[in-house]
């Protein structure tokens, strides 16, 4: 492409086909970040649970502290490997950030007021990130999916938001939480919210690019 | 009959604000890609629409890399929102 004068309509042409190439771009987005935090999330709950099954020692409930440990510096080297690789950013690479950090943001501020009310005798609090793993993480997936147009996004999203309010009645009406179905259900949530619908959109790119 | 702006009425300016109109941040390589322009035309390009106010040309690095990223500004915006209003008056749209 050069400096050169255009016709009105060469200039209506161009504007078309310029808009026509960036928008490609909006259907392939960059999934390792969601998919790393899912496949942590996943070995945790299903570490936690054989651990305390096999030795009864309720001391293994602070492996859930791995998924911050190692998520956050995870996310970081993966946000700023992506940063240097991706040569745009779209209004939607805004809004998916924005939206996922303020997720994040909620999932800090919630373990600081589970950790004063453990340390004021309340331990119990902690059930607050579980229904925030179903509910919060949900609706983030939800809007993903409407953000991407991507339905397995907004299915996945939608079933964990359920669950969380299964979980909640559950504890409302004093039906006990066993790990036994309780993890499974959060397994198969992150499955669902994250993991398929990352292999479905790789397909599609795949196939979107032969 | 409204004037087209000639900063904007060339074929590599144009290129740019159209493609800065439809994304948040693009980097230079990344409008060198799209436009398929040499690096020196792109460059001039590109002082010319930051010296009108058009875009905002961010220089930074990335490890020992430097990374040019351009956004549009609001008289950008504006000033290609006219542009396009004078092409359609143009062609009778």
């Amino acid at each position: 492409m050069e400096d050169k004068k255009l016709s009105p309509k060469e200039s209506m042409d161009l504007i078309i086909s310029m808009i026509q190439n960036t928008k490609q771009r909006v259907a392939a987005p960059d999934m390792r970040v969601s998919v790393m935090w899912a496949v942590l999330a996943i070995v945790t709950a299903i570490s936690v649970w054989i651990l305390i099954s096999v030795t009864r020692n309720s001391l293994f409930s602070f492996l859930w502290f791995a998924i911050p440990v190692i998520g956050i510096p995870a996310n970081l080297i993966l946000a700023s490997k992506t940063r240097s690789k991706n040569l745009v950013k779209t209004y939607l690479d805004r809004v998916s950030d924005g939206l996922w950090k303020s997720v994040g943001y909620i999932a800090i501020g919630l373990t600081i007021a589970c950790f004063i009310a453990q340390q004021l005798g309340y331990p119990q609090a902690w059930m607050a990130m579980l229904y925030y793993a179903f509910i919060i993480v949900g609706f983030g997936a939800v809007a993903s999916g409407i953000l991407l147009r991507e339905n397995s996004y907004i299915f996945g999203g939608m079933f964990s938001i359920f669950s969380g309010f299964a979980v909640i009645i559950c504890n409302l009406c004093q039906i006990p939480l066993y790990y036994s179905w309780v993890v499974p259900l959060y397994v198969l949530c992150f499955l669902l919210m994250f993991i398929i619908p990352a292999f479905i959109i790789s397909r599609k790119i795949k196939s979107a690019k032969r | 009959m409204k004037e087209l702006d000639p900063l904007l009425h060339s074929q590599l300016r144009l290129a740019v604000m159209s493609i800065l109109m439809n994304v948040d941040e693009a980097d230079f390589v990344y409008l060198k890609e799209k436009t398929d322009a040499t690096s020196g035309n792109l460059s001039v390009q590109i002082d010319k629409l930051s010296s009108a106010g058009y875009i905002a040309v961010e220089k930074g690095f990335v490890g020992k890399k430097t990374r040019t990223v351009c956004r549009i500004t609001e008289s950008g915006r504006m000033a290609f929102e006219k542009y396009v209003e004078a092409l359609k008056e143009y062609l009778n749209l």
